[in-house]
């Protein structure tokens, strides 16, 4: 390859990518609401967070679900280096941030070479248990330490609110997973996940290729924290607990595992699911929620049924398929309407922001009932993919569930 | 001291050319609690051998690669991969080292494509580092094309060219086994251990599987140590054939020899009564 024009377009990329932030960090100043921008600003943190840990679960196949713990060590490295050492540094703010990120990677990696070690033994459940053992005895000791706050948390100055610095951060992170699949080192991950007897016997060095992993995957989730903790300048064990170890692997999962595509998706929807009712502050009655309650059951079950039973003609199939997505929810909201109407199921009503994490619930167990796999499978997004869409050679399945 | 040998009055020419062996076993052994699985089991294989490793369910035959591959750390014994001691080593320096297997159980990477199992065999020459591929450096790319093409070729050698985008997964039994084969090649080994190759073949994926491992030796210069259960197949192929039976040898010797050893009828047809 042509190493000038090599240059040049790695330059430009990076150079795009850079202004784009920049652009989006911006815009978001100027145009949205501050609740808005905190919302912006945690998807970015979210994507990161949610891609790193499919390089370990997805990519690798090491059952990790102590990420919170990479997030909470990154955290509060940044969070203790500012309380104690910004003062005394010769840092602008936005230097401080950036060194801050490379701290809190740094020491995450670290992290994660200890959780990466014992892997070598473990598999499956039993490595998984470590890792949420992991996660529970990092937040236990930060608790116990009157120094990093204890359970009352950590606030220290300055905050510095680096939006662009997150998002760049998750395109770096899809980046760098995005280029270790598209050259043969990727492979040896994949065969690591696919089969470890075998991978060995082709000569990958076990121990390397899974600490590697962990490593890469806790200096992202590290250097995302670090981004939380100057952002809001306070941080408290409350926001590392298992919980989010459990959303950020969900959100691998829904996606896919192995798809980074289908972790960003995932990671977007999973984190703007509870956040949209919130702002959308909709009241609705008892009969369309009966009535959308039935659409979603006739929707899966009518689904399921076509994904086992039907055997026909693709065209014929994709037909049906389209018109139960589209015919069955409208088919429920038309029942809630009626209810609506001619009932007295209209009186009772609820506010949907209350409602969100049961449409969390009920969006888990629809895709999980769909398609098992997750969103998007093994598969990533390719504009070769978009080119067969656009010239009608159309997925539906895939498409109308994402 | 007087009678040192002066180096310089040998003519190198004239002395007898003994070859070393490729590998060589001496009473390697392991034992399993109180089972000895592999007992006192020692061969010697040439480079350029089609050697045979044949014996009943049972008789350690597998537990005898594993020990040369190292899954396995024999407990008495000593296994020389060209005059150098292995036993122990961990799998993925043995491969290193230039010995390369398949399994008797396929064990392919399921979802990865055909094209893709077989560039996995050629990583372990890898010489660019993790971090350009982590930035997609032209080495890195340039390195991945590589293997993309010597894969392409070995997946010819075997057949496969036409599946090479398709999931491993999902190829038929036979077309699995090949592609097995391929992936090992593509380590680029020296001794080649090829575990039941033939099982669950029909005739003709037989014929079509002794020409591709005929082709490794001739034309790839490699060493093939196999096992196999289809006694036609090994005496068809083989040159030369180590017999197990309860862990241990007992016979060793061409196939012609092999076929009229009471001791192996014995083994495989029970005791004569």
């Amino acid at each position: 390859m042509n190493l000038g024009k090599f240059f040049a377009v790695r330059g430009f990329s990076v150079a795009v990518a850079i202004l784009g932030c920049l652009a989006l960090d911006y815009a978001a100043q100027t145009y949205l609401q501050d609740y808005i921008v905190r919302l912006v600003f945690l998807a970015g943190i979210y994507i990161t967070l949610a891609v790193s840990l499919n390089l370990i679960n997805g990519i690798t196949g090491q059952f990790s679900i102590g990420h919170a713990a990479f997030y909470m060590v990154g955290a509060y490295t940044g969070g203790t280096l500012t309380k104690f050492f910004y003062d005394a540094s010769p840092l602008g703010a936005v230097a401080w941030l950036i060194a801050m990120i490379l701290a809190g990677a740094a020491l995450a990696g670290v992290a994660g070479l200890l959780v990466g070690l014992p892997s070598l033994r473990l598999r499956g459940d039993y490595l998984a248990i470590v890792t949420l053992g992991f996660g529970e005895i990092i937040r236990i000791i930060v608790i116990n330490q009157p120094e990093l706050g204890g359970s009352s948390g950590l606030g220290f100055a300055p905050k510095v609110q680096g939006l662009w610095l997150v998002w760049l951060l998750a395109v770096i992170c899809v980046a760098v997973c995005r280029n270790l699949l598209k050259t043969s080192h990727g492979l040896a991950f994949l065969a690591v996940r696919e089969d470890e007897v075998a991978a060995q016997a082709m000569g990958i060095n076990l121990t390397k290729t899974k600490v590697t992993a962990f490593v890469i995957g806790a200096a992202f989730a590290g250097a995302a924290g670090a981004l939380l903790a100057m952002n809001e300048g306070y941080i408290n064990p409350d926001l590392f607990k298992m919980d989010v170890s459990f959303l950020i692997l969900t959100m691998v999962v829904l996606g896919g595992a192995g798809s980074i595509t289908g972790s960003v998706l995932a990671a977007l929807t999973l984190f703007a699911i509870p956040e949209l009712p919130r702002l959308l502050k909709i009241d609705v009655s008892l009969a369309y929620l009966i009535g959308l309650t039935a659409g979603a059951i006739g929707f899966v079950s009518l689904l399921r049924h076509h994904q086992q039973r039907y055997h026909g003609p693709k065209a014929k199939g994709r037909m049906i398929t389209v018109a139960t997505v589209v015919g069955v929810p409208l088919a429920g909201l038309g029942l809630g309407w009626l209810l609506h109407t001619f009932t007295y199921l209209s009186d009772q009503t609820y506010e949907l922001n209350n409602l969100r994490y049961v449409i969390l619930a009920v969006t888990l167990i629809v895709v999980m009932l769909l398609r098992p796999e997750g969103v998007m499978g093994h598969h990533e997004f390719s504009w070769k993919w978009v080119q067969k869409v656009l010239t009608g050679r159309k997925p539906v399945a895939e498409e109308s569930i994402s | 001291m007087s009678e040192h040998l002066d180096l310089s009055q040998v003519n190198v020419d004239e002395l007898p050319v003994v070859p070393n062996p490729l590998l060589k076993l001496e009473g390697a052994t392991i034992q399993f609690g109180g089972l000895i699985a592999v007992n006192q089991v020692s061969f010697e294989i040439m480079p350029g051998d089609l050697f045979g490793l044949i014996g009943p369910n049972g008789a350690g035959k597998t537990t005898c690669f594993n020990l040369i591959t190292g899954v396995y750390k024999p407990t008495g014994g000593s296994i020389k991969f060209e005059g150098n001691e292995i036993a122990g080593f961990n799998p993925s320096k043995i491969a290193r080292a230039g010995i390369c297997r398949t399994f008797q159980n396929i064990r392919l990477f399921g979802a990865l494509s055909a094209l893709e199992n077989v560039m996995v065999g050629g990583y372990l020459r890898h010489k660019t580092s993790l971090l350009s591929g982590l930035a997609l450096w032209p080495s890195a790319i340039r390195e991945t094309e590589e293997l993309k093409e010597q894969a392409m070729q070995l997946l010819e050698v075997v057949n496969l060219t036409d599946v090479a985008h398709a999931r491993a997964r999902d190829l038929p039994y036979g077309k699995q086994r090949r592609l097995e084969i391929a992936r090992a090649m593509a380590t680029n080994p020296r001794l080649i251990l090829l575990d039941e190759p033939a099982a669950g073949m029909n005739p003709q994926e037989k014929e079509e599987l002794k020409e591709v491992v005929l082709r490794i030796r001739d034309e790839f210069g490699k060493t093939v140590l196999l096992i196999e259960h289809d006694m036609k197949f090994v005496m068809g192929l083989c040159e030369k054939i180590v017999v197990l039976d309860h862990g241990e040898e007992i016979a060793a010797g061409p196939p012609s020899e092999i076929r009229s050893n009471p001791k192996v009828i014995e083994a495989y047809l029970g005791e004569p009564v």
